[in-house]
């Protein structure tokens, strides 16, 4: 007899989400997460708001697993880890490490959802200085103080006059390895910076982009909001180097649409960081099997009209295991990952044991 | 002359005085009605009939003052905001931007603080000025000086030894003048006296040309006291 059970491994935004659709329909789901707490990377990294809507993060994420927290049809395993998986569809065998014992989990299907990791801007090269200089950040780093309110210069704890943002850090680079778009950044570092200017009416904020990727309504709702109302400065050109000038940063690009070199001195530069796949993404792949891109996300097998299943039947991924995802996407693909999980296994019910 | 926007020209004014004249232009009712983002795609450029005879960028007027560029906006308020025909064939903006009235606003920033590289640009223009707001048309067949337009060939210099017989030639009655274009009467003449005086025509032409100024005010104040008008142009 088929196991019917559903495994989600992983506990952010994707997995409490599928989470919830499984236990909805009436089946069972074991929710693993390595933490011991649910809410995935916007809450271990400390978002301060969601993308494009502002909202709290906290807030926006309490409300969405309160329904999973306390629900018979969902076993939460906080501090476990997925060491070992056997089996095919109908009847996974999956070994555990809970609060540091053996435990075996036997489920009908899985899906994966251990979502991403941020770019480390100092993996390839220093060009940008991350680790040398205190007042290059990232936006993790400026999520931090801007959900704390306290929007300073890490060097010296001083409110800046002059911040920018560097788009497409290690995204869209041949030459790290990263070719695709990071899909968020673009938001967030406009997000960001209407919030910075919010906090920080006197302070002037650049954003340096090869390309602005605001698709569907964060066009409008942020991209056009930070630029027309908070009058943040979109300027097209990288750049290519920053170097310390006294108390400052000298940030050295082209503004291509001047045509005119630029070597602006700013007091904090925010770097947009974007997607890798999590170390859990990476391990999941390994242990189940799963084909992974060339950038070592999970592969989905069915296109764009198939955006969970992997290679192995009865196994799906959903969220930014699959790449870079925003969190309409992640839901979204977690609520058809749930459906497919569920039809899997109901399938799998005709298969003899 | 290619467009020079580096850095550091008109280094000598200073950058509080730029931004003066910038917030001018920001606080003018229709600035937040024509300037909103600037995507700098050029669609304004690819539209613009003077973009394509001179180094001009309608783009470049939109994006620096979208991106509240002080300095640069200056730059532009004294040369390029010149090239433009006023045309208005960039509203065609995805985000409805008007770089043309962006420059209808800047030039009058321009004009009314006397910058020098306006009065430049107007100087050609005294004499029409001086037609068009001493008699309310703006050409006028006694303009047609044998030596006044030599590019139309010498056949100019016959028509205006003759030129009230030539104009008597044309049938509507209106059009048998030779100061004016067409008879204007002396009620209409008198209402744009007051309209160039309330809306500040006036002080747009004195910051300018001093002058033409005194010479047109001299002009309106016989007329409009002969009208029962008291109006004094100080």
């Amino acid at each position: 007899m088929a196991n019917q059970n559903i495994l989600i491994i992983g506990g952010g935004p994707a997995g409490i989400e599928a989470a919830k659709g499984i236990a909805a329909l009436g089946y069972k789901a074991i929710l693993v997460e390595k933490r011991d707490r649910l809410g995935g990377t916007p809450d271990e990294a400390q978002y301060a708001a969601l993308t494009p809507d502002f909202r709290d993060t906290d807030e926006a994420l309490g409300e969405m697993m309160a329904p999973v927290l306390d629900n018979e049809n969902v076993n939460i395993l906080y501090n476990t880890l997925i060491t070992g998986a056997e089996g095919s569809i109908g009847n996974f065998n999956v070994k555990a490490l809970s609060l540091g014992k053996e435990i075996e989990i036997k489920a009908g299907a899985v899906i994966i959802s251990t979502g991403f990791q941020h770019f480390d801007p100092g993996r390839e090269t220093q060009k940008y200085g991350y680790y040398e200089h205190d007042d290059v950040i990232t936006l993790t780093d400026a999520e931090k103080m801007l959900k704390a309110h306290n929007f300073v210069r890490p060097s010296n704890g001083e409110k800046p006059k002059r911040v920018c943002f560097i788009q497409c850090v290690g995204s869209r680079d041949r030459q790290i390895g990263n070719e695709y778009c990071s899909k968020v950044c673009c938001g967030i570092a406009s997000k960001q910076s209407i919030e910075i200017r919010r906090l920080l009416p006197d302070c002037k904020v650049f954003i340096f982009y090869i390309d602005m990727r605001m698709y569907g309504y964060w066009e409008n709702e942020i991209y056009w909001v930070a630029q027309e109302q908070h009058k943040v400065n979109y300027v097209k050109g990288m750049a290519t180097e920053i170097v310390k000038k006294g108390d400052k940063l000298l940030v050295k690009g082209e503004d291509t649409t001047l045509r005119r070199p630029m070597e602006v001195p700013m007091d904090l530069v925010i770097l947009s960081v974007g997607m890798e796949p999590s170390e859990g993404t990476k391990q999941m792949a390994s242990v189940f099997g799963l084909k992974q891109n060339k950038y070592h996300f999970i592969e989905t097998t069915g296109g764009v009209l198939d955006t969970v299943s992997t290679s192995v039947p009865g196994v799906f991924a959903a969220g930014a295991a699959t790449g870079p995802a925003d969190l309409e996407d992640s839901v979204s693909s977690a609520g058809l990952a749930a459906m497919k999980a569920i039809a899997a296994v109901r399938q799998s019910q005709k298969i003899p044991a | 002359m290619a467009l020079d926007l580096s850095y550091n020209k008109y280094s000598d004014v200073s950058y509080d005085e730029k931004e003066r004249l910038f917030e001018e232009c920001k606080a003018d009712d229709r600035w937040s009605h024509v300037l909103y983002g600037c995507y700098e795609c050029g669609i304004c450029v690819a539209a613009c009939p003077s973009a394509r005879f001179y180094d001009f960028s309608p783009r470049i007027i939109a994006q620096a003052a979208a991106r509240e560029d002080v300095d640069l906006v200056y730059t532009l308020m004294n040369d390029s905001v010149w090239d433009c025909s006023q045309c208005f064939s960039c509203d065609r903006c995805p985000r409805q931007n008007s770089p043309g009235q962006i420059i209808t606003v800047m030039r009058e920033v321009a004009v009314r603080n006397g910058l020098q590289t306006a009065k430049k640009a107007l100087e050609g223009y005294g004499r029409i000025i001086y037609k068009i707001m001493s008699t309310g048309s703006q050409v006028s067949p006694d303009m047609l000086q044998p030596n006044a337009f030599p590019d139309w060939g010498g056949h100019v210099g016959e028509i205006s030894d003759n030129l009230e017989v030539w104009r008597k030639a044309l049938p509507p009655e209106t059009l048998h003048t030779t100061e004016t274009g067409w008879v204007v009467d002396d009620k209409t003449i008198i209402e744009l006296y007051l309209i160039w005086h309330m809306t500040g025509v006036m002080d747009m032409i004195e910051s300018i040309d001093e002058g033409l100024h005194m010479i047109l005010v001299d002009v309106m104040e016989e007329k409009l006291e002969e009208a029962g008008y008291d109006v004094t142009f100080d």
